[in-house]
């Protein structure tokens, strides 16, 4: 499902850091994935490219068999408008928009009827438990709820791929089990492939396959 | 113009009047604004025989002025302007004067060359004021009245600027005999004459050397502070129906080192003319 | 100091676009403002030094408006006791008939007499007969030309050149040639000097002048002599300084320097509003670094003063890059503004320099970075206001307060309390003024609270319009209150000013295309020049008869019109064939019996005046008035007041008899023509051309011609407005681009979420597009609104202090109309680039943005 084939990506700047180097993989369909490794060992890196919202140096990177080096700007927002559904860890929901309106942004933008669009608003919410709170902003909600309406909207469109970037890092300890059980589920309801960065290793042993980084490379790859 | 015209130039009183030209000395009259024309172009004259030798410096120049007393008076003047670069330009003109000292009329016409011809200048003299003049020009069929103001001007482009032109009354300068001097030759007695009242003259003050033998100046240097700024010579001396007069005179701006020359010819005193030949209608008759 | 250059100089150039952007404003505002008054002045050196050079030594000008005077006043004034030197002129411009070197202004004087009061400053010295007055006068043909106009037309004496004078083009002899110094360098140089009596005849000014100019006798003082002239003279004549043609100038075109002023004022506001945008913005986005600084031990004060710093510095830079910009227009403008004066007020003039004066340089940089301290005023007080541990938090603190809403609504309620007041007690100017800004303030204050309450309401529109990126625009504009209402306060106060001269402009123009239509109605009017205003040529009298013998001709109307000084303004004297003009062009009065006032006009018993002079002047029918004329005082009741648009200043309408009586003075500048209903205007243009070819110059325009003509030069006058309309609306355009390229800067993360869940490219561009859409809207709602008020305001300042006309308040709807797409495109013009930049960022970089 996701294919990295010696992917190297370099930041430059003042000094050039290189975040990941020759990173090869493959995330078969229905994984649920999780990487970890320590501050700066390119887990994000690596999440981004998956999700095509960054571009390797050199290497290559596909989704679904489709490569994305020959794709422009809206041909990376297509694949992941199609495939992709992105949990951020500050949720990232735009604070002037209901909940309603925050899960349905990725329809809206897939061009979807409104009518269309709304319900599958609330079917998500109510998948998320959120069905009492549709019409709340975001600063309404407590931070667990939060993050269920980004993965609500993650999951508009039912993506075969979900990405998880520390879900429960901004979350306590209890929301982020509920979080991570709710992603677990989904995983299970929904067939979806998971790739979840965290560094917390609770997270990592709840998934089928652990990716360790360390200084942009892969130093462990367990599989349970 | 003042009377100018014809009588004898250098005016009596002063010098400025010696433009020669005519005018004429007359003297005593005072005038006040400038009367235009003057003399000079006018009428020209010059002393006539004389007395004995004259003692004090007025009366020199009154005798001056005396002698070149005439009642009429026709020329034909050459007029020429030679300027620093040597560039000479001529003007001719006919020139009649009717009347004596301060009733004198003056009818200038202009023959050459050809842009001027027909340009005609009219001055009336009065005893008690300033003249009128008028001028005619043919191209636009118009007389206009020339307001002369400001007398330090230029005489339509020559070196003579219309102050020189006019006569003075005698009373107006204090001579002073300063001695004589020979002259091209000519023994002459060298007056100073300075304007009574300053500001009436472009002129602090000028010398006049007169010849001793004819009682006709023979040159005047006027200044300005002490810089002679015009030099008037007259020269081809002759008697004329009696009258000494000077068929040449040059006026020489010191400044610009320009020079204009006047030249008489055809010199006749005391011609028969009508007073209706000196009016505005005939002026334009022409 | 330090402050300045350690906090103040990173954030310029990590901003430098915003940077450049804001001092743009004020580089813009400056440059308006020094550009116009620069042009204004310039206009009005050129005219005065044209006066000063042409008047030499001249210390006392006698005239009589410009209708001229008998040539016999001469020698009265000649004939003063204090009076050393008086030199009669006439001044025609006429056309130099040379491509490209427009007019010429001749200067007819006396020759004889005149070198004492001008200097001619003779090039080329062949004097004895180049300078020599007796050529120079014995030929009429002969002129006199500047240096820099022969060298310019390969001209040198002896040269000929064709000129357009009344008895049709003429050839001239150059007779001389004047260093180009001193009067030489009068009216651009296109000047030329000819015999005043030739002058007569060449512009039909028959036996008159124009003006005596003169010089005082030693130990006289101007006064004296002025004192002396007046008794001699009688009130008919006007004896002054020649600097009092300036202010006779200035006067004329008073209406429109207050035009100028009244636009300035407004780049200037709008450029404030630029700066107190950028500052407002800054202050937001620094909160954090204020923060810092203040825990770090800076007081208030400090981080106010540096605020202040750096809005003086930024004001500094703009006004001084404004100065520049603002000297480069002012050439152009001056040019422009030179046009205006001929074609509408009948002054030739040239600028062809640029007068720049230290004090306007010094007042626009003072006010450049007066205008920018005030307008961080504010912002810099929230800085110092800034409360650190809050600052270092993390969200958004752009909302206007509660608080402060209902500050501005008590102040704007207020405000708008005294400023109805000051309307509705109809009182004195300043008062009136007074209102007329406070009602700008009102509308300043309430500007943002209206912009949020607008975006509000279209916020469900642009959501349905687009559900997300409309939703997006809408909620970024309610977000940032502070961001969004300075630059639709901008976009109002342009749009105010556009939508007032447009209402005013067109209520002027139906007004006078309305006088036009029931005035100018004969068939064909004849005239010296090209254009019907300048008066510098004019026909004789006996003309009339001939032109009335021609077949196909039914009625010929004289009409002689010139500006005279009544009540020590100018205004524009109209005398022509009352009686034959009731039976033509009959008009409706606006006081007075409609047929009896005609009667009386006619019969030499009454005059007719015109509203707007009615209005300036404060008369009314029945009202007797003096009109001080070279040949008496004109004592006449005004039999009616009639709608005319003569002048600007105002018309008295008199019976030709009246004129010729108390002037002297019976030539033409137009006839108008009727003609038979068996002729064509075509047969008789042609037949009067033909009768006059070759003897005098003529123009024949037909009705439409001349229709064309007046109403285009009232485009013109109003035209010259539009350069500061396009500048006002293009700063307002900027401070859309700034606000814009600020939106997206505090977007950036929302615009990469939006990204990241699948918009693409061209979603994100369109989300920027509506935000800058919708501020083009609520400019353009806000703006007309203000508009309004604005036009109200206008108008009466037209009827109270300009022409006296009062113009139908009629809201400019076609114009409106026609700025709608115009604004809307600008604002999507100016969103162009900040979108680009929006989808160009690195999204990764976007999403970890805060």
């Amino acid at each position: 499902m996701i294919d990295l084939d010696r992917v190297t990506r370099q930041f430059e700047g003042k000094r050039n850091v290189t975040a990941l180097r020759e990173v090869s993989l493959t995330i078969a369909k229905g994984d649920l994935v999780s990487i970890v490794g320590p501050s700066g060992s390119g887990k994000s890196t690596l999440l981004n490219l998956m999700g095509g919202l960054d571009r390797p140096t050199t290497g290559s990177v596909a989704i679904d068999g489709e490569s994305l080096a020959n794709l422009g700007d809206d041909g990376l927002t297509r694949v992941r408008r199609d495939k992709i559904g992105f949990i951020f860890q500050f949720f990232n929901l735009l604070p002037t928009l209901s909940c309603l309106e925050n899960v349905g942004l990725p329809l809206h933008l897939r061009g979807w009827a409104r009518r269309k669009v709304h319900e599958r608003a609330i079917e998500l919410l109510q998948l998320v438990q959120l069905g009492h709170r549709v019409h709340h902003l975001p600063e309404e909600l407590s931070g667990g709820e939060r993050q269920r309406v980004a993965i609500a909207r993650a999951l508009s469109i039912y993506p075969p791929i979900l990405l998880a970037d520390e879900p429960t890092g901004n979350l306590d300890t209890r929301t982020g089990g509920d979080i991570l059980a709710l992603i677990d589920d989904l995983h299970r309801r929904l067939g979806a492939t998971v790739v979840i960065v965290t560094h917390d290793l609770q997270v990592a042993e709840r998934c089928q396959r652990t990716i360790t980084l360390r200084d942009g490379g892969i130093e462990q790859d367990v599989r349970r | 113009m003042n009377d100018a015209v014809g009588s004898s130039p250098v005016g009596p009183a002063c010098r400025r009047v010696p433009i020669a030209l005519g005018s004429s000395p007359v003297g005593g009259r005072t005038v006040r604004r400038p009367r235009l024309l003057a003399g000079a172009l006018l009428g020209l004259t010059l002393g006539s025989p004389a007395l004995a030798a004259a003692q004090d410096a007025r009366q020199i120049v009154q005798e001056v002025q005396k002698r070149g007393d005439v009642r009429s008076q026709r020329y034909e003047g050459l007029l020429q302007v030679f300027n620093a670069r040597g560039t000479v330009s001529d003007k001719r003109w006919m020139l009649e004067r009717l009347g004596s000292y301060g009733a004198s009329r003056v009818v200038l016409r202009f023959t050459q060359p050809a842009e001027v011809r027909g340009v005609a200048l009219l001055v009336v003299n009065h005893p008690d004021r300033a003249s009128d003049q008028w001028m005619w020009t043919p191209s636009i069929e118009r007389d206009r009245r020339i307001a002369l103001q400001d007398r330090s001007q230029r005489f339509f482009g020559t070196d003579f600027s219309f102050e020189d032109l006019e006569e003075r009354d005698v009373q107006q300068f204090d001579y002073v005999l300063q001695g004589e001097e020979a002259v091209d030759g000519e023994s002459c007695w060298r007056i100073q004459s300075v304007p009574t009242r300053t500001k009436s003259s472009q002129y602090t003050r000028s010398i006049v050397w007169v010849r001793k033998s004819t009682y006709t100046f023979a040159r005047i240097d006027n200044y300005i502070g002490d810089q002679v700024v015009r030099r008037l010579t007259y020269g081809d001396m002759a008697d004329v129906q009696g009258i000494w007069t000077a068929r040449r005179l040059e006026m020489t701006d010191l400044r610009s080192g320009s020079r204009t020359r006047l030249t008489l010819d055809r010199l006749q005193y005391n011609v028969p003319m009508t007073a209706d030949d000196f009016t505005l209608q005939a002026l334009r008759r022409q | 100091m330090n402050l300045l250059r350690l906090i103040s100089w990173p954030y310029v150039r990590k901003h430098v676009l915003r940077t450049v952007l804001t001092t743009a404003g004020i580089v813009l505002g400056v440059a308006v403002f020094v550009g116009m008054h620069t042009a204004n002045q310039s206009v009005l050196f050129a005219f005065n030094s044209t006066v000063d050079r042409i008047a030499g030594k001249t210390e006392l000008q006698v005239s009589a408006g410009e209708t001229g005077f008998d040539e016999a006043v001469l020698e009265t004034v000649q004939g003063a006791a204090t009076v050393r030197v008086a030199v009669p002129v006439i001044e025609a411009v006429v056309d130099s008939q040379r491509e490209g070197q427009g007019n010429l202004l001749v200067l007819g004087t006396d020759m004889t007499g005149d070198r004492s009061l001008r200097d001619y400053d003779l090039e080329d010295a062949d004097e004895a007969i180049i300078d020599d007055p007796l050529v120079f006068l014995a030929q009429a043909d002969s002129i006199m030309l500047t240096k820099a106009f022969a060298d310019r037309n390969g001209l040198s004496v002896n040269s000929v050149m064709t000129l357009g004078t009344a008895l049709g083009p003429r050839a001239f002899t150059v007779r001389g040639i004047m260093k180009s110094k001193g009067l030489a360098s009068a009216f651009g140089g296109n000047l030329a000097i000819m015999d005043i009596y030739a002058a007569q005849r060449m512009f039909g000014r028959g036996r008159t002048f124009d003006r005596i100019d003169l010089a005082t006798r030693p130990g006289v003082t101007i006064e004296e002599a002025g004192a002396e002239l007046r008794t001699l003279l009688g009130p008919g004549f006007q004896v002054d300084v020649p600097a009092g043609r300036g202010q006779q100038f200035q006067a004329m075109t008073a209406s429109y320097g207050i035009m100028v002023s009244i636009s300035s004022l407004f780049a200037l506001f709008i450029g404030m509003f630029i700066i107190y945008n950028a500052f407002a913005i800054a202050v937001t986005q620094r909160r954090s670094e204020i923060g810092i600084l203040r825990a770090l031990g800076a007081t208030g004060s400090q981080v106010r003063r540096l605020f202040l710093l750096e809005s003086a510095a930024t004001g500094l830079v703009g006004s001084l890059g404004g100065l520049a910009l603002g000297l480069l227009m002012a050439r152009g403008i001056a040019a422009s503004i030179g046009t205006i004066m001929q074609d509408v007020y009948g002054v030739a003039q040239r600028a062809d320099e640029i007068a720049t004066s230290p004090a306007l340089l010094g007042l626009a940089l003072a006010v450049g970075v007066g205008t920018s301290v005030v307008a961080a005023l504010i912002p810099a007080g929230q800085a110092a206001r800034v409360d650190p541990v809050q600052a270092l938090q993390k969200g958004r603190y752009q909302v206007l307060s509660a608080g402060e809403n209902r500050a501005r609504l008590m102040a704007a309620a207020a405000l708008g309390i005294v400023s109805v007041l000051c309307v509705a007690v109809p009182t004195s100017r300043p008062v009136f003024y007074a209102g007329y800004l406070l009602a700008i303030v009102v509308a300043l204050l309430l500007g943002p609270i209206l912009a949020l309450v607008l975006s509000r309401a279209i916020r469900p529109l642009l959501k349905w319009l687009r559900p997300v990126e409309g939703a997006l625009a809408a909620d970024s504009l309610i977000q940032a209150p502070r961001r969004t209402s300075a630059s639709v306060a901008a976009l109002m106060l342009s749009l105010a000013l556009v939508t007032a001269f447009a209402g005013m402009a067109r209520a002027s123009y139906n007004s006078i295309l309305d006088w036009v239509n029931g005035t100018l109605n004969p068939d064909l009017f004849v005239s010296p020049s090209q254009d019907v205003v300048t008066r510098t040529l004019r026909f004789p009298a006996a003309m009339g008869d001939e032109l009335a013998a021609l077949p196909g001709i039914e009625r010929v109307q004289r009409v002689r019109n010139a500006r005279i000084l009544f009540r020590g303004t100018p205004v524009m004297i109209v005398a022509t064939d009352i009686a034959s003009l009731a039976e033509t062009a009959p008009r409706e009065p606006v006081e007075g019996h409609p047929t009896e006032m005609y009667r009386l006009t006619a019969a030499g018993q009454g005059l007719m005046i015109s509203d707007n002079l009615a209005r300036l002047a404060g008369l009314h029918a029945g009202d007797a008035i003096e009109i001080p004329a070279p040949a008496g005082i004109i004592s006449l009741p005004i039999a009616g007041i009639i709608v005319d648009y003569s002048d600007q200043q105002g018309s008295i309408i008199m019976d030709q008899a009246v004129y010729q009586r108390y002037w002297r003075d019976d030539t033409v500048n137009v006839f108008r023509i009727y003609l038979r209903d068996d002729a064509t205007a075509d047969a008789v243009s042609r037949s009067i051309l033909s009768t006059y070819a070759g003897e005098r110059q003529v123009f024949v325009l037909t009705n439409g011609e001349l229709r064309d003509y007046i109403l285009r030069v009232t485009d013109q006058w109003f035209g010259l407005t539009s350069i500061q309309i396009a500048v006002a609306v293009f700063v307002a355009i900027l401070g859309i681009v700034n606000t814009l390229t600020v939106s997206i800067t505090d977007r950036r993360r929302e615009l990469g979420v939006l990204k990241a869940v699948g918009g693409l490219r061209g979603q994100i561009r369109r989300t920027i597009w509506l935000e800058a859409i919708s501020i083009g809207t609520l400019g353009l709602v806000l703006g007309f609104a203000l508009g309004a008020l604005n036009l109200y305001y206008i108008l009466q300042i037209i009827e109270r202090d300009i022409a006296g006309m009062r113009l139908d308040y009629v809201f400019p709807f076609g114009t409106a109309l026609a700025l709608v797409p115009v604004i809307l495109i600008a604002a999507f013009v100016a969103a162009l680039w900040p979108a680009e930049s929006a989808v160009r960022g690195s999204l990764v970089e976007a999403l970890e943005y805060e």
